[in-house]
């Protein structure tokens, strides 16, 4: 079930930890939630070009995890406030 | 009389005219209060209604169809557990059939029924759009039956629900109007569950876990959702409540 990545992946730079909430965090504690370090990787892993959003404020709507599930995710802020510092942010 | 002469000794016993009633017997209260009043015996407490008593639900097909792993869900039991893994897409579901299973499971209290289920509804309707109203009809019976369960957690996750419900989709609310009558009762007897903590922090506020507070929210957003009925009929079954919109 679970697909194994082959492709060569662009390698971030740096990576920073934000301290407060912002888009930016909303999209990347998303897509870690599911299993991804960003957009980058994931349309790298799912070989697509395709990422589903809310219309209304562009959060992410539905992933597909590595293991071929979907998580949906609201179309409000999901990421609390104790997460907001374990999440992320890759710079290329 | 000599027969209850006789029987005297005996204190269960009382003597009304004409007959002798046994009082571990079931008498109806009314008469049961002339009886001890006859016989100058304190007078008894009326019974316990149990309006606000929980009450138990036997097993919910939630449970069974969940334990045999009829869900498209995945079992996950790992630290961030506040998602449930889809095996399908839920644009896929059938609605008719899934929708009012996870509803039916409102009703569990222990995990990780509770969880999923509640989990489960809340995707489902933020995701379902046109696809909730056909099955409103289906919904009125288990949330009925959540909550009859009168049980505090049961309680707050169904009136979240019912709060979520009415916003998922376009005429939802108008749909929920003539199943009022089933909703709304037990609204109308938690209505007042409001704690009165004098100067003290009441941390269910926080928690949005007081149900009084929670009705309140309810059934303003039924109203605000409901259409040009929805007030007199919330009025009708919940006489307390006033109007979030014509004041």
């Amino acid at each position: 079930m679970a697909k194994v990545e082959t492709m060569p992946t662009a390698s971030p730079k740096s990576m920073s930890r934000p301290t407060q909430w912002n888009e930016e965090v909303e999209e990347a504690y998303r897509f870690q939630l599911a299993g991804y370090r960003d957009e980058i990787e994931y349309k790298q892993v799912r070989k697509t070009d395709h990422v589903d959003r809310w219309p209304h404020n562009g959060f992410i709507k539905k992933l597909i995890r590595r293991d071929g599930c979907f998580y949906y995710y609201d179309r409000t802020r999901e990421c609390p406030d104790k997460q907001i510092n374990k999440t992320k942010l890759y710079a290329y | 009389m000599m027969k209850t002469r006789q029987q005297q000794p005996c204190l269960k016993k009382v003597k009304q005219p004409g007959k002798v009633v046994d009082l571990r017997e079931r008498v109806p209260f009314t008469q049961e209060v002339e009886i001890f009043d006859r016989n100058n015996l304190k007078k008894p407490e009326p019974p316990v209604a149990g309006a606000f008593k929980e009450r138990t639900t036997g097993g919910t097909s939630f449970k069974k169809f969940y334990e045999r792993g009829d869900f498209p869900i995945a079992l996950e039991h790992d630290t961030k557990g506040n998602k449930i893994a889809w095996k399908v897409e839920i644009e896929k579901l059938d609605y008719h059939h899934y929708l009012p299973l996870f509803f039916d499971g409102l009703c569990e209290t222990s995990h990780p029924y509770e969880f999923f289920a509640r989990q489960g509804v809340h995707d489902m309707l933020e995701h379902g759009g046109s696809k909730i109203l056909p099955v409103i009809p289906q919904l009125i019976i288990p949330i009925k039956n959540a909550l009859n369960t009168r049980n505090h957690k049961v309680l707050c996750t169904t009136l979240k629900v019912l709060q979520h419900l009415v916003v998922s989709a376009d005429m939802v609310g108008e749909a929920l109007v003539p199943y009022y009558r089933q909703i709304l009762p037990v609204m109308n007897i938690f209505i007042n569950k409001n704690l009165n903590s004098g100067d003290g922090i009441d941390y269910s506020q926080q928690k949005r876990e007081n149900v009084g507070d929670l009705i309140h929210e309810t059934l303003e957003a039924f109203e605000r959702c409901g259409g040009e009925d929805a007030f007199i009929n919330i009025k009708y079954m919940v006489p307390t409540y006033e109007s979030c919109m014509l004041n």
